[in-house]
């Protein structure tokens, strides 16, 4: 569905992706992990179409949904009506988004529970409700593909749970191949099926999540030991989670 | 779920959709008296009354032979002056709008681009070498065009354009071509070609005649009718580039049919009718305190406006005193205190949200 | 009849000619000139001026007539140069087709290159505009002789200072004392017609870019359309400024007089316009272009007298019954030293273009 083949880009001497290649067939969701500066925007930009490769392919649908991370604009638009915004590849150049586009609009507002924004003006809503308008956006574009700017970087924990449950939401429908990008291994634990894990090397590691996040691979990924916890859900059913060596303080 | 929607959603946009309505049938109201009083004052006097049967006449039986000065005046002098100022106005302020969309700055106006200066210098130009007519206008236009032209190639760096490389380069293409405009009046005969040059620099609407407004119509109707027509994509276009591209626009592509757009619209001004400043900055900043960001209704909103606004000018230009006084100095000593107050009243709203 | 030809230099005269300001001071050497110009700056010539450049655009053709030659000029204004090609003195003065131009643009900013290569010994420059075209001139040493834009009196007193400046005093006397003599002659028919009488006349000093007039004070045509007994229409404004037809229309003037600057310009552009076309000076024909003589009749020059007597003679036909083509001839013998032929004058009056205007036929060859 969207991917990358053998995608190679290179800024003057650095080479930033070497023949990188993953997969997000429909109904799968993938955690992009790495340190900062390492390429996962570039990654994303190459996905999107907005980075030129110097070498490799991209496999993408016409349109994919893309929420960006902060939406800029100087403009101030209800929320409905930036909503709106993602019907225009199917309204071309002159086209005007009718009642169809509207009832859509809506609806993906619904889907993303910012139902209750919809007449409200775009700046004026929080970090976390902007985004559940922006993720609105991209489903209304009809795309079966989904790709995530950095989508936890700016929440606080009330907010990252919400995302995740609203991530998990899209996901356990199995109806898009979703992307995201993410600092925290625990989110690829909480809402993707594969990881791609950027190493600093320059080497990448892409599979399913259980086979990818491990203390291993992370301590190579971010260059701290780490640990995995197994507890007991809140369902008690029982969870993995991450942690980095250095957390925690010392039981006297 | 849906019940819920329903709710929450329609108590916020019925009132938005009331306010917008009722803004609208403020506005239209407001051009139409605009137009219809600028019609019955004049410096011959023609009474209100039979001014407004003239113009009853005028639209009832368009071919009938005009031989009274009054019917003169009001049909053939004041008709063709007030249509074309109006169509100007909107024109104008359109183009303001689109281009502030466009590139996400509120502080952008025609002028920019390049085309107004690029279009003065085809002006002086063509006064110079003695022409006038249509070939001036064509001369205007091309020149217009041309500057716009030149501010692409050079903003296009790498094979990509930047917003404040656009910018940038309407900025040195305008002043390159002011220069050669002054040089132009350095060369021109003070007798005659200096103080038509510097008289249509100032712009003004003096000269319009049914002839000058329909050879102008076409440019400002068409440029801002597709303009309208783009009003949605506006919307896309005014996003940052990545997010309007992940939505399916052309970015670069679409940025320069706008311009080109304005082009053809502040071309055929130009033309017609020199330089007017500030209108295209302040009619879209008022239009968007009155109907909202939104261009689907911005676009409409600062056509009525823009019209109106400058329908008024015009109308000040032309009876205050027994000399025209110059559009220019107008709309520079009502538009800048206006755009002084919106740019205060946008600044306080910004740090207060 | 105040033929120009009938004057002759007398004390009287020359009495005037010092009472209208010109200095002649005390010399050192017995040739030096010195005297004050109409900026009150003093003009110092170790001798009379024998290569002069006018950057003023009417002095051009004032030096040639007040030297009887084109000798002394060697140089002028592009707009000077146009008037030259245009009209009578390009034929008169073949010669003064070759004087050059570049010394100045056409508004006044000497290019001082180009003018310094000409060696003058004096500039007349216009006063009263700024210091930005004087500078370059004082600065580089050349001598300068600045004048005033205005009135008639401002006139003469220039003309004759350029007279004496150039070594020529005894020709301004005649010339001085004919315009005073028509001037007179004029003001005492006029003063027979009553208010009510006085047409309304608007002068159009720029028609076709867009239209320009002029208020009463300190501007030249408008004055002597008062002088001939008529009415300035635009008499409300104040300077030269751009007017609307409807103000026209308002003003409703009874002779509308058009420049002799816009070549392309004729009274067919008033009778072609809808709304012009219905004023009483369209409806009873009076509409006239100004001649273009020696040089263009609207602003002061040598040939001014013949400007006012060409507009009374229109404004009054029942006062005023000048023989123009006789005072034409004798004045351009005088001036130019060259005998008029009649089609001379059918070209400068305009007789084929608007020979069928209201009491034109007055000016035709009998």
């Amino acid at each position: 569905m969207i991917g990358l083949t053998e995608a190679v880009v290179r800024f003057g001497p650095r080479t930033i992706l070497d023949r990188l290649s993953f997969v997000v067939p429909v109904g799968r969701t993938l955690a992009i992990l790495g340190p900062n500066g390492r390429g996962k925007t570039t990654t994303l930009k190459a996905v999107l179409g907005f980075q030129r490769l110097d070498a490799g392919s991209r496999t993408a649908p016409d349109i994919v949904g893309y929420v960006p991370q902060t939406a800029s604009s100087n403009q101030r638009y209800r929320a409905i009506d930036v909503v709106v915004m993602g019907r225009a590849a199917h309204l071309g150049l002159f086209g005007q988004p009718g009642p169809d586009d509207f009832d859509i609009a809506h609806a993906a507002l619904e889907r993303a529970g910012a139902s209750r924004f919809a007449g409200h003006f775009f700046d004026r809503l929080s970090g976390g409700e902007r985004q559940m308008v922006l993720l609105a956006r991209a489903l209304a574009t009809g795309s079966a593909a989904l790709v995530f700017d950095e989508p936890a970087a700016a929440l606080d924990l009330h907010n990252q749970e919400r995302l995740l449950t609203l991530l998990n939401g899209l996901r356990a429908l199995r109806d898009k191949a979703i992307v995201f990008t993410t600092h925290d291994p625990n989110h690829a634990l909480a809402a993707a099926d594969d990881a791609l894990l950027m190493m600093p090397d320059g080497q990448s590691l892409f599979g399913p999540v259980m086979e990818t996040i491990t203390p291993g691979h992370l301590e190579r990924l971010y260059g701290v030991p780490m640990r995995i916890v197994d507890l007991p859900g809140p369902g008690g059913d029982p969870q993995r989670a991450v942690l980095p060596a250095f957390a925690g303080i010392r039981a006297a | 779920m849906a019940t819920v929607t329903q709710e929450l959603t329609t108590p916020v946009v019925r009132p938005h959709l009331a306010r917008q309505t009722a803004a609208f049938a403020v506005l239209l109201v407001l051009l139409a008296v605009a137009v219809v009083a600028s019609l019955c004052v004049g410096r011959f006097s023609v009474p209100a009354g039979r001014a407004l049967e003239l113009i009853w006449q005028g639209i009832t039986d368009p071919a009938r032979d005009l031989t009274e000065i009054d019917e003169r005046i009001v049909l053939l002098v004041r008709a063709p002056r007030v249509l074309l100022a109006a169509l100007a106005g909107a024109g104008l302020a359109v183009s303001g709008a689109a281009l502030q969309g466009v590139f996400r700055n509120p502080l952008v106006s025609p002028d920019i681009l390049g085309i107004s200066q690029g279009a003065a210098f085809g002006g002086a130009l063509a006064i110079m070498l003695g022409i006038w007519g249509f070939p001036l206008i064509a001369m205007v236009f091309l020149c217009g065009l041309a500057a716009l032209i030149l501010v692409g190639l050079l903003s296009r760096i790498n094979g990509r354009t930047e917003t404040v490389t656009v910018i940038l380069s309407g900025l040195v293409i305008s002043s390159m071509f002011s220069a050669v405009v002054s040089l132009l009046q350095f060369v021109a005969d003070p007798n005659t070609s200096l103080p038509a040059i510097v008289y249509w620099l100032m712009g003004s609407f003096a000269t319009a005649t049914w002839d000058r407004t329909l050879v102008a119509a076409p440019g400002l109707v068409i440029g801002a009718f597709l303009l309208w027509m783009l009003r949605f994509r506006l919307n896309i276009l005014s996003l940052d580039e990545a997010e309007a591209r992940s939505l399916g626009a052309n970015t670069s592509l679409e940025r320069w049919l706008v311009f080109g757009l304005v082009a053809v619209i502040v071309g055929s001004q130009v033309a017609v009718s020199g330089i007017i400043g500030w209108i295209g900055i302040v009619i879209p900043h008022a239009a968007r305190l009155i109907v909202g960001h939104d261009h689907r209704t911005l676009l409409p909103a600062s056509v009525l406006l823009g019209a109106g606004f400058m329908v008024i000018i015009d109308t000040i230009a032309r009876t205050a005193t027994a000399a025209e006084i110059p559009l220019g100095v107008i709309t520079a000593l009502v538009g800048a205190p206006i755009f002084t107050l919106l740019l205060r009243h946008h600044y306080r709203e910004r740090a207060g949200s | 009849m105040v033929p120009l030809s009938s004057f002759h230099l007398d004390m009287p005269r020359l009495a005037a000619v010092a009472l209208i300001g010109l200095f002649l001071a005390p010399a050192a050497s017995a040739e030096e000139i010195v005297f004050k110009d109409q900026e009150n700056r003093e003009v110092r010539l170790a001798k009379p001026a024998e290569r002069v450049v006018s950057i003023v655009i009417p002095m051009a053709s004032t030096v040639i007539a007040l030297d009887g030659g084109t000798s002394k000029l060697v140089g002028m204004n592009p707009t000077a140069k146009s008037a030259v090609t245009e009209g009578i003195l390009g034929k008169i003065f073949p010669e003064a087709k070759d004087i050059p131009s570049d010394v100045t643009a056409p508004n006044f900013v000497p290019n001082v290159e180009a003018l310094t290569a000409t060696n003058p010994d004096l500039v007349i420059q216009w006063g009263g505009r700024g210091t930005d075209i004087v500078a370059p001139l004082t600065n580089a040493g050349l001598n300068t002789m600045l004048i005033l834009y205005g009135t008639e009196e401002r006139t003469r007193d220039y003309m004759s200072m350029t007279s004496n400046a150039i070594g020529r005093p005894e020709r301004i006397g005649e010339l001085v004392e004919w315009r005073d003599r028509v001037q007179k002659d004029i003001e005492a028919k006029a003063a027979t017609i009553p208010e009510d009488k006085k047409p309304n006349v608007l002068y159009l000093g720029r028609a076709l870019s867009d239209i320009s007039a002029s208020g009463t004070k300190g501007n030249y045509t408008p004055w002597y359309i008062d002088l001939a007994g008529g009415k300035n229409a635009a008499a409300e404004l104040n300077g030269t400024l751009s007017i609307n037809k409807e103000q026209i229309a308002q003003w409703n003037p009874d002779v509308i007089f058009l420049n002799a600057f816009e070549a392309e310009l004729n009274v067919d552009w008033v009778y072609d316009d809808p709304i012009l076309s219905l004023t009483n000076a369209a409806r009873n024909k009076r509409i006239y272009k100004m001649p273009l003589g020696g040089y263009r009749w609207d602003p002061p020059s040598q040939e001014s007298p013949l400007s006012w007597m060409w507009t009374a003679n229109l404004l009054h036909p029942d006062v005023f019954s000048y023989d123009l083509r006789t005072e034409m001839k004798a004045a351009y013998k005088t001036l130019y030293g060259y005998e008029l032929t009649d089609a001379d004058i059918d070209g400068i009056l305009w007789l084929n273009e608007q020979g069928a205007s209201a009491g034109y036929a007055q000016f035709k060859a009998k």
